[in-house]
């Protein structure tokens, strides 16, 4: 399958495939990192970027409580929203994997459609279904319910709904892969040593998926803590999130050094909790590798 | 006769791993040779180098007189049959064959009857042109990839172990077709295989290779009956294999002592031993079915008592285990119809005659 | 017996939920296409009437033509080179070995788990830096480049699988009929791995027709079909918007299908 020696970076095959990846990811990916980290040690003033070299913004950062109190509500926020995907994610990858035989790709369509389409779509129709005039409203008060029973748009409830609406399919595939390639024969084993249903499940399709659960886990986490159009659109911007912050921070105070700086503070918190996390399952590179 | 090919001296590591640690092979015109080893012991290294997938690092490879360095396997006269057939798959079966003709820019009408000429040659019918090769099954796509090697008329063939994922029905059949096909188009073949038995079916020749080097090149017959040592006489077959201490040795051969054998003179002809055999220990070969029970009065060349313990039926003839006072093991292969029939428990001496004893040395 | 009932029971779960989440998934799909076919000119109910009215005024809308072509072309640019570097990177992850297959690996796929918005505000910086050294702005390159950025690996993944599945002897029994490298591209590796590059090209398109974040943040002043919309939630809007959501809908769901007709074959 895989090479049986190493290549050479002079091997003119591996330049023509790898080399465009690597400019690629290096200029316009590690490299814009780095600069970010470099602009945290500028000053704004004015609107205009000072190229001061100080510490004045990691000062600003660190002495002002309010950051941080919206990053622990994102941290929150992330972890809940993890954890719901999860839940919900279990049984329809379990069946898609095992059950939903006859109708597997239908069902797959009509997820990977809805998990393709634009996020922006989906957050501005849950808007509409959601409001105090919209649908759900309207179908529940037209068969007798009293009005507006429907009333948590605006709220962290709806900001959580639509997170969860927009990662779920993550959890849902990277569960599903896991379960199929669970060899079935260890389930009927334990069904033969005397386990109900339930039981091998707990016992043996949860544990031998746990890289599927840890993949999911990782990738949700880390694009929620991004999250930016469910807060605004269907939280109402009322508790602001990290995101929201860190591009009023660009937008509104033009203020790039902090914008930076709140940025780099939002990935190396979200990574080190998830490196946390990995260090305290044992998983030390299944997320990575699957 | 000349040479197809010459192999000289090629030695080739994968970083610190030494695949093949010398190896000189010369193989005639229309011969059929068989590679054969454990995994692991060079022989589809080997193969590649011959190929053209890969380089030696040192030596030289020749084919019909040309020096192979440099020329990639595209440019080879030399055609392979894969392990895993390697059949396109989104090919048919028609352009599958047509392949190779088609890269050498061969007109529509001159494939189209080369592929028909290779479709009959390997009794393939005419109908399978337009399938894919899922669409077939085992056995007949073992003869479409047998097809796209042949239709270029290579002057080598290289079979990979082509029949190793085989049910043994379907082997048996095409170990004939293959030796069938040797015969009626007159290519040389080189056939690598871990089957030894398989090789000893289909070679004009075998080349027994460990370890990245070979240990014995000769004919079936010098390899079952004539082993180079004890791993090549224990590569088919079951053998005995008796502990001797040579005494003497001579130009006409040695003298011999060991404990469980009464023998007449002590002596074997230097024909029946081994090169390199010093003074000192060595083992002594007997094949199965060369020992036979001696009846009460009756003497042979050689005579080892031992005490029957198991017994096995395998149709035409019956295998029984015997242990000597010395307490070796012996295996001894007689017919069915035997008229000395032996039960467990029994006494009994089995005897030899001296031309068929084989001696060689202790492999550390 | 109560085996019987627990299997029961399962497939009630599972076909529940999955009834739950595929309701779930398309509630605000269906809201959307519902209003697009409001009459009147507010987002409310009930209706005022069925009409296809606001299709016709999104005809009629430069702004919104603009969008779409805007989209488009940066859609059909992203795709082809995403899919085209996203497939080499994946031949060179999945059957290479070198030093540095790991950091390869690495870099080449760790966009993935980026958030985007964060994505799109660190280029914006490095776009808006380096314009000023260079004397540029941001606009429809620069979104471009950003969409490449983050579609590339996942063009890569699908292929990945895809190179994963492939038998690498077929390619050296291609050289053996006797293909140059540049045969067995053509002959071989290339028709085996289209399915996957196809379907990588189908998601690749998707995601950037549909992109938001990194539009946002890199375009400029550039609208796309996404940022339009956008823009339209804020002002408070008319079933103009639920009316090109619909039409978004439209090559999305026919694409993923016939990316899953491939893949099947």
């Amino acid at each position: 399958m895989a090479d049986e020696v190493p290549r050479s970076w002079r091997d003119p095959d591996l330049l023509i495939k790898a080399l465009p990846t690597v400019l690629l990811q290096t200029t316009c990916f590690l490299a814009p990192l780095v600069m970010t980290f470099l602009l945290t040690f500028q000053r704004s003033r004015n609107f205009q970027l000072q190229w001061s070299w100080d510490l004045w913004t990691w000062t600003d950062v660190f002495s002002k409580p309010h950051y941080w109190t919206i990053l622990g509500h994102t941290i929150f926020m992330a972890a809940a929203t993890v954890a719901i995907c999860l839940i919900i994610a279990f049984p329809i990858a379990y069946g898609l994997a095992t059950r939903f035989k006859a109708w597997e790709n239908e069902i797959k369509v009509l997820i990977t459609f809805a998990f393709i389409t634009d996020a922006t779509l989906k957050i501005y129709g849950w808007a509409l279904f959601l409001d105090k005039n919209g649908m759900a409203n309207y179908a529940l008060s037209s068969i007798g319910l009293p009005p507006e029973m429907v009333a948590f748009l605006y709220t962290d409830w709806a900001t959580l709904l639509g997170m969860v609406y927009s990662l779920s399919a993550f959890a849902i595939f990277t569960l599903y892969l896991s379960i199929s390639n669970i060899d079935r024969s260890l389930i009927l084993a334990a069904y033969d040593a005397g386990a109900g249903k339930f039981r091998a499940h707990w016992e043996v399709t949860l544990p031998l998926c746990k890289p599927g659960i840890w993949a999911g886990s990782v990738l949700i986490f880390l694009l929620s803590v991004g999250a930016f159009l469910e807060p605004k659109v269907l939280g109402g911007g009322k508790s602001p999130m990290s995101a929201e912050l860190i591009r009023q921070t660009f937008e509104t105070r033009v203020n790039w050094p902090l914008g930076a700086a709140l940025t780099l503070v939002l990935m190396v918190v979200s990574v080190f909790i998830v490196l946390l996390f990995s260090r305290l399952i044992g998983l030390k590179r299944a997320g990575l590798a699957a | 006769m000349t040479a197809i090919l010459d192999i000289q001296d090629v030695r080739k590591s994968y970083g610190s791993y030494a695949a093949l640690k010398g190896v000189s092979l010369s193989v005639n015109q229309g011969e059929f040779i068989a590679l054969v080893g454990p995994s692991g012991c060079g022989k589809t290294t080997l193969l590649k180098q011959i190929a053209g997938f890969e380089e030696p690092d040192t030596g030289r490879i020749a084919i019909a007189g040309a020096d192979m360095a440099g020329v990639p396997a595209a440019k080879r006269p030399t055609s392979m049959v894969f392990q895993k057939l390697a059949l396109f798959p989104h090919m048919t079966v028609a352009e599958n064959i047509g392949f190779p003709l088609k890269l050498r820019r061969t007109d529509t009408a001159e494939i189209k009857k080369r592929v028909g000429q290779m479709i009959e040659l390997m009794q393939l019918k005419g109908e399978y042109l337009t399938r894919y090769p899922r669409q077939l099954s085992g056995g007949e796509q073992q003869r479409v990839a047998l097809a796209r090697s042949m239709v270029s008329a290579p002057k080598l063939l290289l079979l990979d172990e082509p029949l190793s994922a085989l049910d043994v029905k379907l082997k048996k059949v095409l170990q004939a077709e293959l030796k069938r096909l040797h015969r009626s188009v007159g290519v040389t073949f080189v056939h690598v295989t871990h089957d030894l038995e398989e090789a000893m079916m289909l070679a004009d020749r075998i080349c027994v290779m460990r370890d990245g080097a070979i240990l014995q090149l000769g004919t079936p017959a010098d390899i079952y009956y004539r082993p180079a040592g004890s791993f090549v006489s224990g590569f088919i077959g079951e053998t005995n294999l008796l502990p001797i201490t040579i005494s003497e040795r001579t130009s006409s051969g040695l003298i011999y002592q060991a404990a469980d054998i009464v023998d007449t003179d002590g002596r074997i002809a230097a024909d029946l031993v081994a090169g390199k055999v010093a003074k000192g220990p060595a083992l002594l070969m007997l094949r199965p079915e060369l020992l036979r029970v001696l009846p009460p009065g009756e003497t042979a060349d050689g005579a080892i008592a031992a005490e029957v313990t198991e017994m096995f039926g395998k149709g035409g003839t019956v295998q029984y285990r015997a242990r000597t006072p010395g307490g070796q093991m012996l295996v001894v292969e007689i017919p069915g119809t035997s008229s000395l029939p032996m039960r467990i428990g029994d006494k009994v001496r089995l005897g030899f005659t001296k031309k068929d004893i084989y001696v060689f040395g202790v492999e550390a | 017996m109560i085996a019987r009932l627990e299997g029961r029971f399962i497939d009630i779960v599972l076909w529940g939920s999955l009834a739950a989440i595929l309701i779930f998934f398309y509630i605000p799909i269906f809201t959307l296409i519902a209003f697009s076919f409001q009459e009147g000119r507010f987002l409310t109910l009930p209706f005022e009437g069925i009409s296809l009215r606001w299709y016709g005024e999104l005809f009629r809308n430069t702004n919104a033509l603009n969008a779409l072509w805007n989209s488009t072309l940066i859609a059909i640019i992203t795709t082809v080179i995403a899919t085209a570097i996203g497939t080499m990177a994946a031949i060179a992850a999945v059957r290479y070995r070198f030093r540095g297959t790991d950091a390869f690996r690495l870099l080449a796929g760790v966009p993935l788990a980026f958030p985007q918005l964060l994505l799109g505000i660190v280029l914006l910086l490095w776009f808006s830096v380096l314009g000023r050294m260079l004397d540029f702005s941001t606009g429809i390159s620069t979104a471009i480049i950003g969409h490449i950025v983050y579609i590339t690996p996942f063009a890569m993944v699908i292929v990945a699988v895809q190179v994963y599945n492939f038998d690498a002897t077929v390619e050296d029994a291609a050289r053996d009929c006797g293909a140059s490298s540049f045969e067995v591209y053509r002959y071989v590796t290339i028709p085996l791995l289209w399915p996957g590059i196809f379907s990588a090209a189908i998601f690749a398109f998707l995601l950037s027709w549909g992109n938001f974040y990194l539009t946002y943040s890199l375009a400029g002043s550039t609208r796309t079909l996404p940022t339009f919309i956008f823009s339209g939630i804020a002002i408070g809007s008319s079933p103009l918007y639920p009316a090109i959501a619909t039409v978004i809908f439209i090559p999305g769901i026919l694409l993923v299908i016939l990316a899953n007709r491939l893949r099947r074959t």
